[in-house]
């Protein structure tokens, strides 16, 4: 069995990317088994989805805590303990990671001792999607890496996208990027680590109300969580444009423009969730849209 | 009263780093309403999206936050209401540091699920808030419909298809007249593009004992199916359109606080969102498109 583990953020399609996978090794006549884990949060927060391929029946269950292969969707995600993508990597296995750098510089920045490939796909999907949407084109990759057939991700990534979308266009791009990152990455032989790790039974202890029920006594700490990292694009100020009208300040969600000494709005970059409204909505266009590249 | 955004206070009481999306509406209406509010509150908050605000050991807001299940907030609320007005009459805290009682909760709490424990705090006469972010589904859960859906939207459960061409075929309800009915002294619709009228809505019922009640229309990316970026721009439209008319009730007695000089055609609000995108394409659905237009038209008449 060959178990595959995809970290993405909610709404880059991790769950999609996972079920393109399964249902790929499903038309080459594989059991096949794919499901996400949320967590509390939404759109941009942590998201792991998991695929099982066999030519057995499948009965393992639950989530997959020792891999054989790990789809990094956001190189952010290396840093983030919550995530913590790497858990479970054998040396045998292999992390295929979306990064605008190179393998040898990921193993050594990240001390990873697995087999690392990179390939920028949301360059990728941005130039052929337009949006960073990379549910296709990690599940290509990933198709590649366990050498499923050109031919049977094609026929996955057409049915997964039609239950969600109509638009013949949208699919046919789809294809073109999922295609496009399966030929990018060389096939891998993978080890399969077969050993199945039983877990532990988990019992809770009844707690009196006043234990149980935990409570924050810290005011106003979230900042601490950082959501900078969920950015894709960041907004940039042209002062010399700027007119000081405060529109962009009123019009963040999360607060995260504020002003300096001389009137000029900035952004708090360790929060500031790249949704780019304040771009969208300033009168004078004197916010641009950076891409975010993870800069070491 | 406050005539620019760039007399709105830059006194945060909410921070960043929450879990809500990139491009929440609700989140925007939300920071502005705390804004108005000040310091002094506590925030009794139904389950929704906005319950993950608060996510142990994190919260973002400088005041104190309460969670209750779905449909009692406003009796939660009844609750702390209660043990404050205890606390003042005891001695055991003065008047000056008193809180305002804040119930927050989604449309799916606000129009169905939460409706019955609304009604009997306005019928007490709860001293109360109440802000309702009306992203015009469940959302939390994966953007079921709710009472707040409008005509012609997809939702969860109301998917477009082939015997089904419309998506929702039900109306909104119309919450504003329901909670007016109830005779509170003060009630409101609210856009997160419109703060300044947020603001001064806050300010004309500051005061005023009893319940006050705000409405924000909350464009929401995942369930509007729109890109982040957008969500000012919708909340806008919704305005601009008349879809969503921007207006208070002091005592009773309904004022328009924002009259478009010139109405936009629904077609601009509804073109461009995913959740109606099946109005227009494959084929352009020329009656309900009509049918949603001709409402608006009834409405302002
Ligand atoms: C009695 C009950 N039923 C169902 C749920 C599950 N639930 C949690 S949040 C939620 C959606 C709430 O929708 P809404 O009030 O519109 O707020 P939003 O999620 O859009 O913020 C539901 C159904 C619950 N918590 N309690
Ligand atoms: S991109 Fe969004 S979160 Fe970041 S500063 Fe602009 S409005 Fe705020
Ligand atoms: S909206 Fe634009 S012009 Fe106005 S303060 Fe912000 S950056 Fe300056
Ligand atoms: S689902 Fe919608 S309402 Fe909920 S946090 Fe996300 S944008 Fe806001």
């Amino acid at each position: 069995m060959l178990k595959v583990r995809f970290h993405g953020r909610g709404g880059q399609g991790a769950k999609i990317a996972s079920r393109v996978l399964g249902t790929a090794a499903f038309l080459e006549g594989y059991y096949a088994q794919d499901f996400p884990l949320y967590g509390a949060e939404r759109r941009g927060a942590p998201i792991a989805a998991f695929t099982r391929i066999s030519k057995e029946p499948i009965l393992e269950r639950g989530v997959i805590s020792e891999p054989d292969v790990i789809v990094v969707m956001d190189e952010t995600l290396l840093d983030d303990p919550l995530a913590n993508p790497l858990s479970g990597l054998g040396k045998e296995g292999l992390v295929f990671i979306n990064t605008t750098h190179k393998a040898e510089d990921i193993k050594k920045r990240y001390r990873i001792d697995a087999n690392v490939l990179t390939l920028d796909i949301t360059k990728i999907s941005l130039d052929i999607l337009g949006k960073p949407i990379l549910s296709a084109l990690a599940g290509g990759a990933a198709s590649k890496i366990v050498r499923l057939k050109e031919t049977s991700l094609k026929e996955a990534v057409t049915r997964e996208l039609s239950d969600i979308t109509h638009e013949k266009g949208l699919i046919e791009k789809n294809i073109e990027a999922s295609i496009y990152c399966f030929n990018a990455l060389p096939s891998v032989l993978i080890k399969s680590n077969a050993s199945h790790k039983k877990s532990d039974v988990i019992t809770m202890p009844f707690e009196a109300a006043d234990i149980s029920s935990p409570s924050v006594t810290i005011p106003a700490n979230t900042p601490l969580k950082k959501t900078g990292n969920w950015r894709i694009f960041k907004p940039v100020w042209d002062y010399e444009l700027c007119t000081k009208c405060m529109t962009c300040v009123m019009r963040c969600p999360d607060g995260c423009i504020r002003v300096n000494e001389e009137g000029f709005p900035y952004s708090d970059y360790e929060n500031c969730k790249g949704c780019m409204i304040c771009a969208e909505e300033c009168p004078a266009k004197a916010i641009r849209k950076e891409r975010e590249v993870h800069a070491w | 009263m406050i005539k620019s955004i760039k007399d709105l206070t830059f006194e945060e009481q909410m921070l960043p780093g929450t879990p809500a999306c990139a491009g929440c509406g609700g989140l925007l209406a939300l920071r502005h309403c705390l804004k108005a509010l000040g310091e002094k509150t506590v925030i009794v908050n139904a389950a929704g999206c906005f319950t993950l605000l608060c996510v142990y050991p994190f919260t973002p807001f400088k005041s104190s936050w309460l969670y209750t299940a779905m449909a009692c907030a406003p009796a939660g609320a009844q609750g702390v209401r209660d043990a404050l007005n205890i606390l003042i009459k005891k001695g055991r805290l003065d008047e000056k540091e008193d809180l305002k009682v804040v119930v927050l909760t989604g449309d799916g709490a606000a129009y169905d699920m939460g409706l019955s424990s609304t009604s009997g705090a306005i019928y007490r006469n709860l001293d109360f808030y109440y802000i309702c972010y009306d992203n015009e589904a469940y959302g939390n859960t994966g953007f079921q419909s709710s009472g707040a859906t409008p005509f012609g939207s997809k939702t969860g459960t109301t998917l477009p298809a082939e015997l089904n061409p419309l998506g929702s075929e039900l109306s909104k309800k119309d919450l504003f007249e329901i909670w007016r009915s109830h005779k509170p002294p003060y009630l409101a619709t609210i856009s997160p593009s419109h703060p300044v009228d947020i603001a001064n809505k806050f300010k004309k019922c500051e005061g005023i004992k009893g319940p006050k009640l705000f409405i924000a229309h909350s464009p929401c990316p995942p369930g509007w199916a729109t890109e982040p970026r957008l969500s000012a721009k919708f909340a806008k439209l919704a305005v601009e359109t008349g879809i969503w008319p921007l207006k208070e009730a002091l005592y009773g007695e309904v004022k328009h606080t924002l009259i478009p000089k010139k109405f936009k055609p629904v077609e601009e609000y509804l073109s461009e969102q995913g959740r109606f995108a099946h109005l227009f394409k494959p084929i352009r659905q020329e009656e309900a498109i009509k049918n949603i237009q001709e409402r608006v038209n009834r409405y302002w008449k």
